[in-house]
């Protein structure tokens, strides 16, 4: 049993954790969270058993036109929801422009995929057993992920980029970068990391549309935990919180176990509103 | 003399407001008509969906004080209502509780409400927006699945019945009736919140925060108030949601329900009642039309909500606020009348000086402020000048509590201020204005200028809610009051028009007039002349003369070098933090390191 | 899948459209007779509904081309419930005050008819539904409410006795997700089972959502169990529960609700070697006999079915035959009574024998279950053939 609950443990907190990275990726172009990350995840998750299982189309063309739509969502997401509230004076129009848009692909994909969780195709044809495919999949893909960002972000002009409209708008913008091409460029970018984390963990959770809320909650829990745009801290804290979801599951099961979560997540918060390793609010006047 | 301000009160005012209350009274009567003589000629069906529509409003009715008012973004408000419904339920089958009336029964599930929804909604006082929107969802399934897994009370999944209310309520008009009636009492209740100085603070903490501190308004308390009442009208809409169902199970409670409340409000916009009950009417009978429609329903909520943020975020209310189309007059100019003022602020009080000793704030290896002493006296202008970044703000921001010095002490009469209790200030009469004026877009300017009286009102959040005559006599004197406040700053005719539509500088002195209501002994000005024109800053100029005067001291901070040698008793020049001159005008005029520094040539 | 769902949504929503207005003043004589129709087409528990309304369209069709009912066609008033229990209230709202139908069927889910019976008795309206939940029926509270399926009781009674009489096994596992039918269900089953001595080793209640059922196996192994009895019409929750026996390599029965042998099931398998020693409850008269024949009435009931290009391949033959049988038994009492409630009320209690394809219906005035008893049996899931099974091993009577 200990083995099923770190293994499964893990694969899903590098799920939880690659859906906090896709949120970080779009607050650190716009600084705004989206309620679209979650979705993303769970498009990748349909997408890729569209694509392979229903279509029948090879895994690699698959999986790259799953990472391809995530990306074309990112997109969308930007111009539709992000970039017009933006300018305005209400600060918090983007939760709502990004809820209405999270809840269009939802209730779209409930309608025309179904409601019922439908699998994932094998995506690999080794035999089930001992440390399965479902399990590593995550973790390759959070790690490939982590490596890409890093490696973007150090040895890149565009991630450099990136990590100067992160920091400073203004001057990124007085230094004469893209500032709106690159913010396009990040939630892409964004999407792809969530279709990803769906489609790599599409054994797992099977092709739901109802894993759009799931993750949308589970994944904003590293971000919360590990501090807002903090990569690293997502990571930590979203193989944590896998870790402690699949004890408590294993214990106690399901309906207890998202109790215990969600009441730890509040209280963790209300004790550290910034997260376990983020900074401070800053200045408002 | 018969001033002309006289004019403006009692009279001419109420005159002015009788067929303005007519109008926003004429959209509620109608709806009251429909749905008293709904039964006449809407069929069984129908009246089963307009009960729902009731039953729905009683909870956005409260959420809506919540959502469209405070701007708190509770998304996942739909876990009041399971515990409504639950609580009422279990209450009157009576199997885990002896059995409760269900009169009884729904004041019950009030009380339990109000407790839920205080806890469900207090972490909006200590998260960001997005933060707290995540967390009532959270509430939402935790509540949920609680209900799923205490199968003793619960009955899990199972479900249990609903409550049949008795005689004559047990009928389906009957039922009808009832909920159309609690319907019709929140609509008055909100009404009378929306109009009272606790609706205007919490449209003011929604959209001018800092604002609302500097007028005195506490957000904590203001927001625990609003849980409490939000929260024990959801309970009750529960009870009311689960008699209609006549059976509940855990899987009723869905989050399309939740997105459903909440976009009603925002379809309706914010701060209005109107808007939020057409909207809810609109969302609950839509998916009615044709069968197709009840599956997309949550798709075609969203759509509607997503069209309204990019297109129109004021939503419906926005729409039927024909008033404010009305073009306004152009070549509008602002003349203070500065002589109201002793009128407005009342005589000057015996108070001594506010005081900076030694003052230091550092952030990061910044010094923002490096060891400052400054003395502003009662009676007297001071002006603090100094290039971008030398602290003049911040300064401002210490006096008021903004920011916590890290050494020295700022007093008052010789006693320190508190530190970082910035919405203590109004009631030590510390008033101060913004380097971009905050205020209430969609607010009124007249309502904007009441926000600054907030705390001289009496009557109680539940003397407001049931319109008591404390709370009448408190928005009559309010009323009058601010309408003095625009008179003396110059802006009496634009009192009705929503403060969006106004130029720069008008809003500049809306915050004037606003400050001007907590009667300050100290008046803040932060850059109030920025972007105004040469004639403006010229009354800007005289208007605070006068206003110091009357006995207020007042700090100025400002780049606008002539005002301030024009109108300033004392100045203090700023540079990296530090005292660089203070003295009288025409000493700093010459004081040769402040022309190097700062003046030039 | 979705294309029959498509067309089910569409149908209903032309029919719904069709007479959204105002509600007609008293049916003239030749007037269509409205009969009011609660499945649940779309939602997660959506596999019964979709079954069942393949027989109801069938039978209303011969019954109109055959005439009618003396010469008055029959009017199918379809409102999708979505598996909802709230758009259940408001359909079965819409039909009884709005269109003012004569006899309502369904819902086809006991979680949406726990909401609409009380409903239906409070605007006297006859109804006859095929859900399982005991407290369902009951002729002193509900009078006018009929059920043409058989009971939790029965249905329990039948897998509890093949599990601990036949397979001989002593140490179950129950399980079901959270709808009023499953928890129902494993309320009411676990003290069955203890009653027949058995040791329920683990109870659960388990959200049909989750992907991940490998904790809740698991914890059934560790407790020791040696068969499991999974309770759920969520063919996604129920695939899930046969994948990881096989994927855990773990040899126990599963025995329990018909759905786990629906061809819906069938196509979440992930091999379908899984399918083995998977015993759901089906009925009698629509099972292979030993020997591999049908009996008389279903052999042609499948061949009207076959010539009328029904699929069956993803769903089971019961719910279809269930399906068919419900308008013909509606029709019946209409033929000999009338359409007035009461007078439909009257005829049912006193209802003997009625020849369905899914079982004989008999009702008296306290006995509102009209399934019999005997007609429950257990079969073999990866027997499937033309939607129906053969006995499982070892079972008889």
């Amino acid at each position: 049993m200990v083995a099923s609950i770190v293994s499964t443990g893990l694969a899903i907190g590098c799920v939880y954790a690659l859906i906090g990275i896709t949120y970080n990726v779009m607050f650190s172009a716009s600084r705004v969270f989206s309620f679209t990350a979650g979705t993303l995840g769970m498009l990748g998750g349909v997408l890729g058993a569209l694509f392979v299982a229903r279509l029948g189309l090879p895994v690699i063309v698959g999986f790259a036109l799953a990472l391809a739509a995530g990306a074309i969502f990112g997109v969308i997401t930007e111009i539709v929801a992000v970039r017009p509230v933006l300018k305005s004076l209400d600060q918090h129009l983007y939760v709502l422009s990004t809820l209405a848009l999270a809840l269009m692909v939802q209730q779209f994909t409930a309608i025309e995929w179904g409601t019922e969780a439908r699998p994932f195709p094998r995506l690999f044809d080794i035999a089930r057993g001992g440390f399965d495919q479902e399990y590593w999949l995550p973790m390759l893909a959070c790690a490939a992920v982590i490596v890409g960002l890093e490696w973007l972000y150090r040895r890149t002009l565009v991630g450099h980029a990136f990590l100067a409209i992160a920091e400073d708008t203004f001057a990124a913008r007085a230094l004469g970068l893209p500032e709106r091409r690159l913010r396009m460029a990040s939630f892409a970018l964004a999407g792809v990391i969530g279709a990803l984390a769906g489609f790599a963990g599409g054994e797992m959770l099977l092709a739901f549309f109802g894993n759009a809320p799931l993750l949308t909650f589970y994944g904003f829990i590293p971000v919360a935990l590990g501090g807002m745009g903090n990569n690293r801290g997502a990571v930590v804290a979203g193989l944590l919180l896998g870790l402690f979801q699949q004890t408590a599951n294993f214990l106690v099961g399901g309906i207890f176990a998202s109790v215990a979560v969600f009441t730890v997540f509040i209280a963790v918060l209300l004790v550290r509103p910034e997260g376990l390793a983020g900074a401070s609010a800053q200045r408002r006047v | 003399m018969v001033t002309p301000a006289a004019e403006l009160s009692s009279s001419r005012v109420h005159a002015r407001n009788a067929p303005r209350m007519i109008g926003t009274a004429l959209p509620f009567l109608v709806l009251l008509a429909i749905g008293v003589t709904f039964p006449l000629f809407g069929g069984g069906y129908w009246g089963v969906i307009a009960t729902r529509a009731c039953v729905y409003w009683v909870l956005v009715s409260g959420l809506n004080l919540v959502v469209g008012f405070a701007g708190q973004l509770a998304i996942g408000w739909v876990s009041l209502l399971t515990l409504g419904a639950y609580t009422t339920s279990v209450l009157v089958a009576g199997n885990a509780t002896p059995e409760f009336s269900p009169y009884l029964a729904l004041a019950v599930a009030a009380v339990v409400g109000a407790i839920f929804g205080l806890i469900i909604g207090l972490p909006a006082l200590r998260l960001r927006t997005f933060y707290f929107a995540i967390t009532t969802l959270g509430f939402a399934t935790i509540v949920t699945q609680v209900a799923l897994a205490w199968q003793s009370v619960t009955g899990g999944g199972v479900g249990v019945a609903g409550p049949v209310l008795p005689k004559p309520f047990d009928s389906q008009w009957g039922f009808y009736y009832f909920c159309f009636g609690l319907a019709a009492v929140c609509t008055w209740m909100t009404l009378n919140v929306a109009g009272s100085r606790f609706g205007r603070a919490l449209t003011a903490i929604r959209d001018a925060e800092v604002a609302a501190e500097a007028s005195g308004i506490a957000k904590p308390h203001l927001l625990a108030l609003v849980f409490l009442f939000s929260g024990a009208v959801a309970g009750v809409a529960g009870g009311l949601f689960a008699s209609l169902q006549s059976y509940i199970t855990p899987d009723a409670f869905t989050l399309d329900l939740s997105v459903l409340f909440f976009i009603a409000i925002l379809i309706g916009g914010h701060g209005s009642i109107l808007g939020p009950l057409l909207g809810t009417i609109l969302l609950t009978v839509l998916p009615e039309f044709a069968a197709p429609l009840v599956a997309w329903s949550t798709f075609l909520y969203a759509v509607l909500l997503l069209v309204i943020v990019l297109a129109m975020p004021g939503g419906i209310a926005e729409l039927l606020d024909f008033k404010n189309r009305r073009p306004l007059e152009s070549g509008r100019a602002i003349v203070p009348r500065p002589d109201l003022l002793p009128r407005l602020l009342g005589g000057a009080t015996d108070t001594g000086a506010l005081t900076l000793h030694q003052v230091a704030l550092a952030f990061g290896g910044v010094h923002a402020i490096d060891g400052l002493d400054l003395e502003i006296r009662p009676g007297q202008v001071h002006g603090l000048i100094g290039p971008n970044g030398s602290g003049k703000t911040t300064t401002l921001n210490v006096i008021s509590g903004y920011y916590a010095q890290q050494s020295g002490a700022v007093k008052l009469n010789g006693a320190a201020l508190p530190l970082l209790a910035r919405h203590r200030r109004a009631h030590l009469r510390i008033a101060r204005t913004f380097q971009t004026p905050r205020v209430v877009r969609s607010a009124s300017v007249l309502e904007n200028v009441m926000i600054g009286g907030t705390i001289d009102g009496e009557a109680s959040f539940v003397e407001s809610l049931l319109s008591l005559p404390r709370h009448r006599r408190d928005e009559a004197a309010l009323r009058d009051k601010a309408m003095l406040a625009l008179a003396t700053v110059g802006l009496e005719r634009l009192a009705a028009v929503r403060a969006d539509r106004l130029q720069h500088s008008e809003l500049r002195f809306t915050e004037i007039a606003r400050a001007l209501m907590l009667r300050p002994a100290f008046l803040l000005l932060d850059e109030p002349a920025a972007g105004l024109s040469a004639e403006e800053i010229g009354r800007l100029g005289a208007l605070i003369v006068a206003i110091a005067r009357t006995g207020t001291g007042v700090l100025l901070v400002e780049h606008h070098a002539d005002l301030i040698f024009d109108i300033c008793h004392h100045v203090t020049v700023l540079n990296l933090g530090r005292m660089l001159a203070a003295g009288t005008p025409a000493e700093i005029r010459s004081h040769r390191e402040v022309v190097n520094a700062y003046l030039g040539g | 899948m979705s294309l029959t769902r498509r067309q089910a949504l569409l149908s209903s929503a032309g029919a719904a459209v069709a007479v959204t207005g105002i509600a007609k003043p008293a049916i003239a004589a030749k007037d269509p007779i409205q009969v009011g129709y609660l499945p649940a087409l779309t939602g997660p528990s959506s596999s019964t509904g979709i079954g069942i309304n393949r027989g109801i369209q069938l039978a209303v069709k011969e019954i109109n081309d055959a005439g009618g009912i003396d010469g008055r066609q029959i009017e199918l008033i379809t409102r999708d419930t979505q598996s909802d229990p709230t758009k259940a209230v408001n359909g079965a709202a819409e039909l009884t005050r709005g269109q003012k139908v004569s006899v309502v069927f369904g819902p086809v889910n006991s979680g949406e008819s726990l909401a609409v019976v009380p409903l239906l008795a409070r605007t006297n309206t006859p109804q006859v539904h095929p859900c399982w939940v005991d407290t369902l029926t009951d002729p002193k509270k509900y009078p006018m409410c009929f059920r043409n399926a058989p009971t939790n009781q029965q249905i329990g009674g039948a897998a509890n006795r093949y599990v601990v009489d036949v397979l001989k096994r002593k140490r179950v596992a129950v399980i079901s997700d959270t709808t009023g039918y499953g928890t129902a269900s494993v309320n009411a089953y676990v003290p069955m089972l203890k009653a027949k001595g058995a040791d329920v080793v683990y109870q659960g209640n388990v959200d049909a959502a989750n992907p991940d059922l490998k904790p809740e196996l698991l914890r059934m192994q560790s407790a020791g169990a040696e068969a499991i009895m999974p309770w759920s019409v969520n063919a996604g929750f129920l695939s899930r529960i046969i994948n990881t026996r096989g994927q855990m390599g773990w040899d126990v029965p599963i025995v329990g609700q018909t759905t786990l042998g629906s061809g819906q099931t069938k196509d979440l398998l992930e091999k379908p070697e899984y399918w083995a020693k998977v015993y759901p409850n089906n009925f009698r008269p629509v099972c292979y006999a030993p020997g591999g024949k049908l009996t008389g009435r279903t052999a042609e009931f499948l061949g009207r079915l076959k010539s009328a290009k029904i699929d069956m391949g993803d769903t089971l033959l019961w719910w279809i035959a269930l399906g068919y049988d419900s308008p013909r038994l509606i029709a019946q009492a209409m033929k000999a009574v009338g359409t007035e409630p009461a007078a439909i009320v009257g005829y049912l209690n006193k209802l003997k024998d009625f020849p369905g394809v899914y079982g004989d219906i008999s009702f008296t005035p306290d006995e509102h279950n009209g399934y019999p008893d005997d007609e429950v049996v257990m079969v073999e899931a990866n027997s499937l053939k033309d939607g129906a099974f053969n006995l499982a091993p070892g079972y008889s009577a």
